[in-house]
């Protein structure tokens, strides 16, 4: 018989009888809607607005200008012409390494993706930074050696060129088209290159006529998101251009900053910058789409690798110098940089550790730079993961009206280069009587903004593996919506949170595009004062702050790695046993 | 009392015009009674599983719980304030908690408690064979123990419902058994009505106080096992609970609501048939294999027809048969192993007219060619 003691709550008298959902739950979703409104959709819309905004009422004056000004046309020119060639330098590093890898029976595979995952993590003004000291016309260690010492002038490079440019953002973006072509390479089935085969093509003649065409799409996605963010990063042209007068668009909307600052124009150019941006960006998620479409192999697919036999060890010399280029040659400058008294040919006689003392004890600069950037990367990450995760909630859990809008809103950011979004806050708070130019505050939005995309993937990702009767089960005991997502939903999608979490962390911990434009003394961050400090010409101090910088990212990358193989009480990765069945 | 009382019941998920998941559902599930919903899958038993348990709001009709209005187009009691339990397909226990955190989850909810939460959860536990197995984590148990420990999350709340979502279907033929019969007495003992929702007609046969043979939407019957398969409502249920011939027939003459009809050529049977059979109406008759009965040497004394064996599947406790009578006719014989026959034997066959079932046939649907002796189960 049904026993007194079971429990009917008096339903109905928690929120209206209009309202579906309880109380909570509203405000939450509505807050993140909110949140993501106030980062994302008003800065923009301030910018289109300030973009139109002249002299008296609305002009197109600053889209003339930035349209006809020959200062303008030149930094867009030379943006397309940075973007195009990292592009194809991008393909020429990237698809080898991805071939050798996926098809081939190179030596040391292991290294090839190392190599890949290294490059994309150092942040590209620091290796900027790296071959100035190397590759300076004057005083850069190598041109020196090759000038002075060994007598081959004509061995010298001029890093201050585009080509020297080209150089650098080329090998932060290769990794984009080395991952999308191994992966496509790996999906491509063995059988469709058998059958080229049989019929009596060459090894070559079927790689270029059969798997070419098959992964031509993951080859040109890649190529664009190479390009995508080639043209987005502030810190190597700055540090790379600026000398050898190659302004680009970010570097030229950072001068419109300049007293008296030209909100309307930098409005106007940074509008520009999305507009090409976004349209890569399209152009890209349309060749993806294609690429399903041409490799569709089941799980059938099987690779046959290829024996090269002696051939593989060019390419395995091929990719051990893009490791001694992208990855040896940086950071060993760097690190002898930072531990020299004096940076020159004789650096090893003196060799000193005051340079750390001093970024870390002796100036308060670098010390709040370092605090600063660890306390944003933190409350950032955190704020964009439990964001992320309640849109990513509302997207696969609800069937609420807008839901798709929502997580469109969510992406916008991917599409926006960190001074647009830099130039977008400005134009949004500085109409708002709060003044929050120049704190933290304001940095903190501008990483919330710009990586919250990464937080609702992750959160999107790890909540569709959870089977919703794990929730619905915790709703039907009893338990209110708030309490399903603190005990059941929140402890099961932790895994995938946390990596997000990392995802986040790093890229904030070296950002300098948004901050450059952002930051005041106070509110100062650890790449703004790399970036400081060497156009103030501390060459030695700055390596050593560009290897606290690292340092930091290491850490973070190994107990992202120690957390990832770590099953607390030998659970289960829960997401992958969710609603496990028998 | 807790019984559920379904009034019009009516949800589409395609917005309004799509296709309804269930149409027109009235249902009454009385207090302590072990009701099933049953039906192919698709079919709306599910949908209806999950508007009883809040978490899908009606386009049509009322739900009450325990008298209450719990569900209606403008107003939808949540889940977490309805008190029922549910167990879940794929069981949904929580792979981050033990058996115990499981378990002891809705009693936390309801404040009970440590020490009484403690004496609840050992006798839940104790109830569903679990003990000592309280500190494990679901990945360290088998498919049969998770999903007891499913039963026991839902029976520690002492709810007055239990929604079931086919708990059995991830389960091995032997321990689905062994389970069914544990499920019946739980609901036995602890008196809590449940609702349970299954496409396997032969579980909904074993456990039920009443079935609701649910299909393509609509409640096609409700009633005791007994009678769900030995007089289906309708020819869909009749083909549903299990295996059937289904026969054209012709009515010869009717009278007192009993009808002789004519199978193919020169075979007549006389049995009971509702409503107003016209002479020359075309019907169908359902006529259960087992329900036929096959003799060799033929009975001198007793009518019968002759058919030839065509065909003979062993199965272990039945042997199934294929025969064809003389006018052609095929029929699904089942016998006990010890009547054996060999392909090619003429046979006499004996249908026990009491056990069939007789089914109008809409007259648009004339044209449709019969479909016979098409079974339903797994």
């Amino acid at each position: 018989m049904p026993s007194a003691r079971s429990l009917r709550r008096t339903g109905g008298n928690r929120g209206g009888r209009w309202l579906r959902l309880p109380r909570l739950e509203t405000c939450v979703m509505s807050a993140a809607v909110l949140a993501l409104v106030v980062l994302v959709v008003l800065p923009l819309l301030f910018l289109l607005v300030g973009s139109f905004r002249g002299e008296e009422g609305l002009s197109l004056e600053h889209f003339a200008e930035a349209l006809t000004g020959r200062l303008y046309l030149q930094a867009l020119r030379n943006s397309l012409v940075l973007g195009a060639w990292t592009g194809f330098f991008s393909i020429l590093i990237g698809l080898p390494m991805a071939w050798a890898v996926s098809r081939t029976n190179v030596p040391a595979p292991g290294l090839f993706r190392v190599t890949a995952t290294l490059a994309y993590l150092s942040p590209p003004f620091l290796t900027a930074i790296a071959y100035v000291n190397l590759f300076s016309p004057n005083a850069g260690l190598i041109n020196v050696l090759m000038r002075d010492v060994a007598g081959v002038p004509w061995l010298t490079f001029d890093i201050f060129t585009m080509g020297g440019l080209v150089l650098v953002t080329a090998l932060h973006t290769f990794p984009f088209v080395f991952l999308l072509a191994s992966s496509a390479l790996q999906s491509v089935d063995a059988s469709y290159e058998e059958a080229a085969q049989i019929l009596g093509a060459s090894k070559l003649r079927t790689a270029l006529r059969v798997t070419l065409p098959l992964i031509a799409p993951a080859i040109l996605a890649g190529t664009l998101l190479a390009f995508v963010n080639a043209i987005a990063l502030f810190g190597s042209q700055a540090i790379l251009g600026l000398p050898g007068r190659i302004v680009t668009l970010p570097t030229r909307i950072y001068a419109l900053f300049d007293y008296p600052p030209q909100y309307g124009l930098a409005s106007a150019l940074s509008l520009l910058f999305i507009l090409i941006t976004v349209a890569a960006l399209y152009l890209q998620h349309r060749f993806l789409a294609r690429r399903s479409y041409v490799t569709v192999a089941g799980k059938g697919a099987r690779s046959q690798l290829i024996d090269l036999g002696p051939v593989r060890w060019l390419l395995f010399g091929f990719c051990v110098l893009v490791f001694v280029v992208a990855i040896v040659l940086p950071y060993g400058a760097l690190i002898a940089v930072s531990l020299s008294k004096s940076w020159g040919l004789s650096f090893w006689q003196n060799l000193t550790l005051a340079n750390y003392r001093f970024v870390l004890f002796e100036y308060n600069v670098t010390q709040r730079a370092i605090l600063n950037s660890l306390l944003l990367a933190t409350l950032a990450a955190t704020i964009a993961v439990l964001l992320g995760a309640v849109i990513g909630w509302i997207d696969v859990r609800t069937r609420a009206p807008g839901r798709r809008l929502l997580d469109y809103a969510a992406l916008v950011p991917l599409g926006l280069p960190g001074i647009v979004m830099a130039v977008a806050l400005i134009q949004f708070w500085l109409t708002l009587p709060i003044a929050l130019y120049g704190t933290l505050a304001i940095l903190l939005l501008a990483y919330v903004g710009r990586y919250i995309p990464l937080g609702v993937r992750a959160a999107n990702t790890s909540l569709r593996q959870i089977d919703p009767s794990l929730e619905e089960s915790a709703r039907v005991l009893g338990a209110s919506w708030g309490r399903t997502l603190r005990e059941i939903t929140l402890p099961l999608i932790r895994p995938g949170l946390f990596a997000g979490w990392l995802l986040v962390f790093v890229p904030v911990i070296q950002e300098l595009s948004a901050s450059i434009l952002l930051f005041s003394s106070s509110s100062i961050t650890l790449a703004v004062a790399v970036y400081n400090l060497y156009e103030t010409g501390y060459t030695e101090p700055v390596a050593a702050l560009a290897m606290v910088n690292m340092a930091i990212i290491g850490v973070a990358l190994l107990a992202a790695n120690w957390l990832a193989s770590e099953r607390p009480h030998g659970r289960p990765p829960a997401a992958a046993r969710a609603g496990a069945t028998a | 009392m807790a019984g559920i009382t379904i009034r019009g019941l009516s949800k589409s998920y395609a917005g309004d015009a799509g296709p309804a998941a269930i149409s027109d559902l009235s249902l009454d599930i009385a207090d302590n009674q072990f009701v099933t919903l049953l039906g192919p899958s698709g079919c709306g038993k599910t949908t209806t599983l999950r508007l009883i348990a809040g978490f899908i709001t009606p386009d049509a009709g009322t739900i009450h719980a325990d008298d209450r209005l719990v569900s209606s187009r403008e107003h939808v009691v949540p889940p977490e304030e309805r008190g029922m339990g549910m167990v879940f397909q794929n069981y949904a226990v929580w792979p981050h908690k033990t058996v115990y955190e499981n378990i002891v989850f809705g009693l936390k909810l309801r404040n009970v408690s440590a020490r009484e939460a403690r004496a609840r959860v050992d006798n839940a536990v104790a109830l569903v064979n679990l003990t000592g197995l309280e500190d494990r984590l679901p990945s360290e148990l088998s498919g049969g123990q998770q999903q007891r420990v499913a039963l026991a999350r839902s029976l520690v709340v002492e709810p007055k419902i239990l929604l079931l979502d086919e708990p059995l279907s991830n389960l091995d033929a032997k321990l689905r058994e062994r389970m069914r019969g544990e499920l019946k007495q739980l609901q036995r003992r602890t008196g809590i009505t449940f609702v349970y929702v299954t496409h396997d007609q032969a579980e909904a046969l074993a456990l039920s106080d009443k079935i609701a043979v649910i299909h393509g939407g609509r409640l096609q019957q409700f009633g005791t096992p007994r009678d769900v398969y030995s007089r289906p409502a309708s020819r869909v249920v009749a083909d549903f609970m299990g295996l059937v011939n289904l026969l054209p027939a012709t009515v010869v003459a009717a009278e007192n609501g009993r009808a002789r009809l004519r199978i193919g050529t020169g075979w007549t049977m006389e049995v009971d048939m509702a409503g107003t059979p016209r002479p020359g109406q075309t019907v169908e008759v359902a006529i259960r294999p087992e329900s036929i009965r096959l003799q060799l040497p033929a009975p001198a004394e007793q009518p019968h027809l002759v058919a030839r064996i065509s065909e003979s599947t062993f199965l272990g406790n039945i042997v199934d048969y294929h025969v064809v009578l003389e006018d052609n006719t095929a029929l699904r014989v089942q016998t006990h192993p010890l009547e054996q026959f060999a392909i090619g034997d003429a046979v006499a066959v004996q249908v026990d007219a009491g056990q069939c079932s007789v089914f109008e046939v809409p007259v648009l649907d004339q044209g449709e060619p019969s479909r016979e002796a098409q079974g339903a189960g797994e």
